[in-house]
């Protein structure tokens, strides 16, 4: 039939409306596509659909309800997809009727495609309900198509309850082979004669086009393939042509490969609203659960993670984490979480929790140090976590010295707190103290009954960047034994405490 | 003077102090020193410091032999800086504040620090300066140190010599004019004495195990 197709096409005069036909793709680049179709997605993601009585999904078109889905006991009532929602209520009594939620039918198959990673890298979503597969490539890892089956297969009805796949050298062909549960086409000569059998519902092209078609007489793809192809371009449309192109292997068809998402996110209902912390934790914990398990699964981890607090006729409440280092360790970041709600108070009450991950990074482990310093960085390192989280990135931070004269100067804060080694600087060779009091304080060193024990040392530095001192500095004791550091200023002639020796 | 000959590890050590400045940090400089050691054979871990009451300065802790890049500061504020939270916002207008606007901490959270840093196991030692504390955070604060090894060392005021505390070792250090004077009020497996220890030299405060 195929040779039939062909020859028709040898006598068609070529327009700019029919494409040329592309040569058959060479025996070396052959591809196998599976292609899966779950004909219930959108009740099974809905966990409905399973009971003995009549349901149906519904979803707006034009203004109106159309049932997307029925189950087998609608069906039986004579409730076909596509029917008004108040026909099929007529149909069936006492029906159950589910709004559709095209979110959780594409999380339902991108987790699906996720999974289907591990049969080939090249998997693509075919929304709303199917998955391609090309397995050829993998033909030699697992052995043959009919283990890559048995694989998908197991997973498929663990998964759902309805579905079939169906195998086809091109990836058309094989999504139209599946919707008809047609039988596998592993050679390219029996394509031709498979495809021609498949009634045109198949092609899911719209109502309209499927109609002219019918009213040419034409039932099945193989009718249309015999048309002439400037005709069938000119009356039906060119779209339709190259797609029966793909169908039919003349014509490269390129699907978009799946990616599995590089960020995670997902909401948590309260079920009410609230403002206790107890119901916040439990929700968060949750959540982290969910994540973490996808972390691992994926073998990444996350340095951001976002909690925010949906409230009502309100925007929500966003709660930022900023990890000092990347982890997958719930315990750790429900510990950050639970830190910062013990100090928050919400403004009003939330309805839900949406956590947020940050970018996935692929998971760092250094294998020297396994055993023995890492967990030690990491408990640092959760440490340092929780107290920024509590106190702010500000309160907690490490100390340096610097090679400066002004005493004021010669130290430092390093917010990074790695505990690496600082460039060594050389301590100053005369006594300082061990307290630095944050600004001088001017004092009176006769009220004060200060006694000089040591001094003077003479500080004169600074001049560059016009805040430079001339200070003499003494070691002095007072009345109460205290040993203090105190300088007289050369121009106002002050006196003033810098320091304490604790 | 100390059994062991030093600061007693695994335990809370109470420092009451009647002012600054009278060589109660030169104390520590010692054990600092051993504690901050570069050692490959020991896990690299901090000494915290919980509120200290001035800038401890990092050129006199380096002549005190003390690695500075093992030290960790801790400021606990009562509520740290939260966007979008204006409640909160208009309670930390009502606080207290320390000289650089922060709000000063009250008590729960610089013991909370500190029983994080503890328990974490990522810091060899602790120094915090409280004020109040009760018996019964005390109790919990040494078992965390004791479980973690940790050097625990509170400043409080002299005033609180005369609350019970689950403390290992209780010094006080009087105001006194030639040296620095240690009363040791209670030591576990010593006896309560009075030593003077000259300017900064503590020869006989090396760490050690209890």
């Amino acid at each position: 039939m195929a040779r039939q197709s062909q020859s028709l096409e040898l006598f068609a005069p070529s327009t700019a409306e029919a494409p040329p036909v592309a040569s058959r793709p060479a025996p070396s680049k052959l591809q196998l596509w599976i292609a899966v179709c779950l004909p219930s997605l959108a009740f099974e993601c809905l966990g409905a659909g399973d009971s003995s009585l009549p349901a149906v999904v519904v979803e707006a078109e034009r203004g109106q309800l159309h049932v997307v889905a029925a189950n087998r006991v609608a069906v039986e009532a004579g409730v076909a997809s596509g029917t008004k929602l108040e026909t099929a209520m007529a149909l069936a009594a006492s029906l159950q009727v589910f709004e559709r939620a095209p979110p959780f039918e594409r999380k339902s198959l991108e987790s699906l495609a996720e999974w289907a990673q591990t049969l080939t890298s090249a998997v693509s979503v075919e929304a709303p309900e199917s998955l391609l597969l090309e397995v050829a490539g993998s033909l030699k890892l697992f052995g043959s198509l009919d283990a890559i089956k048995s694989k998908l297969r197991e997973e498929l009805g663990r998964r759902y309850r309805d579905f079939r796949f169906c195998a086809a050298p091109t990836a058309t062909a094989a999504l139209w082979l599946a919707r008809a549960a047609s039988a596998d086409v592993r050679e390219w000569r029996q394509l031709a004669g498979s495809l021609a059998e498949l009634p045109l519902t198949v092609t899911r092209w719209p109502p309209e086009v499927r109609a002219l078609l019918n009213d040419l007489g034409l039932r099945t793809v193989g009718d249309c393939a015999r048309l002439p192809r400037d005709g069938f371009a000119r009356r039906v449309g060119r779209s339709y042509l190259l797609e029966l192109d793909r169908a039919f292997g003349r014509r490269v068809d390129l699907r978009a490969e799946f990616k599995a998402p590089q960020a995670w996110s997902s909401v948590a209902e309260l079920g009410e609203e609230s403002v206790d912390g107890a119901i916040f934790i439990e929700a968060a914990e949750q959540l982290l659960y969910e994540l973490c398990a996808e972390l691992n699964r994926r073998q990444a981890e996350i340095a951001e993670l976002e909690l925010a607090f949906l409230h009502l006729h309100r925007p929500p409440t966003v709660e930022r984490f900023d990890l000092r280092e990347s982890t997958l360790d719930r315990d750790r970041l429900l510990h950050l979480i639970e830190d910062r709600l013990e100090r928050s108070a919400l403004p009003v009450p939330a309805v839900a929790l949406r956590m947020k991950s940050g970018v996935f990074r692929p998971l760092e482990r250094n294998n020297a140090d396994l055993f023995e310093a890492k967990p030690f960085a990491e408990r640092a390192q959760a440490l340092l976590e929780r107290l920024q989280g509590r106190f702010g990135g500000a309160a907690v931070y490490g100390l340096r010295a610097v090679a400066e004269h002004r005493p004021e100067k010669a130290w430092a804060k390093s917010l990074e707190c790695d505990g690496r080694p600082a460039r060594a600087e050389a301590p100053a060779q005369e006594a300082r103290p061990l307290w630095l009091l944050q600004k001088p304080v001017a004092i009176e060193p006769r009220q004060e009954a200060l006694e000089l024990i040591s001094g003077p040392e003479r500080i004169e530095s600074g001049w560059w960047d016009e805040q430079d001192v001339a200070r003499d500095y003494y070691t002095a004791k007072n009345g109460r034994g205290q040993r203090l550091w105190v300088f007289r200023d050369h121009r106002t002639r002050c006196w003033f405490l810098h320091g304490l020796f604790g | 003077m100390l059994p062991g000959g030093g600061w007693p590890l695994g335990a809370i050590t109470e420092v009451l102090v009647d002012g600054y400045g009278i060589g109660e940090l030169g104390l520590l400089m010692p054990a600092l020193e051993a504690l901050t050691k570069e050692d490959p054979a020991r896990p690299k871990k901090w000494v915290a410091w919980i509120a200290p009451p001035f800038v401890p300065y990092a050129p006199a802790l380096q002549q005190h032999g003390v690695n500075i890049d093992r030290l960790l500061m801790i400021h606990p504020t009562s509520e740290g800086t939260r966007a979008g939270m204006p409640a909160v916002e208009q309670c930390r207008e009502q606080l207290p504040r320390d000289a650089r606007g922060r709000a000063i901490a009250s008590g729960k959270s610089r013991l909370w620090a500190i029983e994080q840093a503890i328990r974490s196991g990522s810091s060899a030692g602790v120094l915090a300066w409280v004020a109040a504390a009760d018996d019964v955070i005390l109790r919990r604060l040494q078992l965390a140190a004791e479980e973690q090894g940790c050097w625990v060392v509170l400043f409080r005021p002299a005033s609180a010599r005369l609350l019970r505390s689950p403390a290992a070792l209780r010094i006080h250090l009087p105001q006194a004019q030639a040296a620095t004077r240690v009363e040791i009020l209670k030591c576990w497996g010593g006896r309560p004495g009075v030593v003077d220890v000259a300017g900064f030299a503590l020869d006989g405060a090396q760490v050690s195990s209890r």
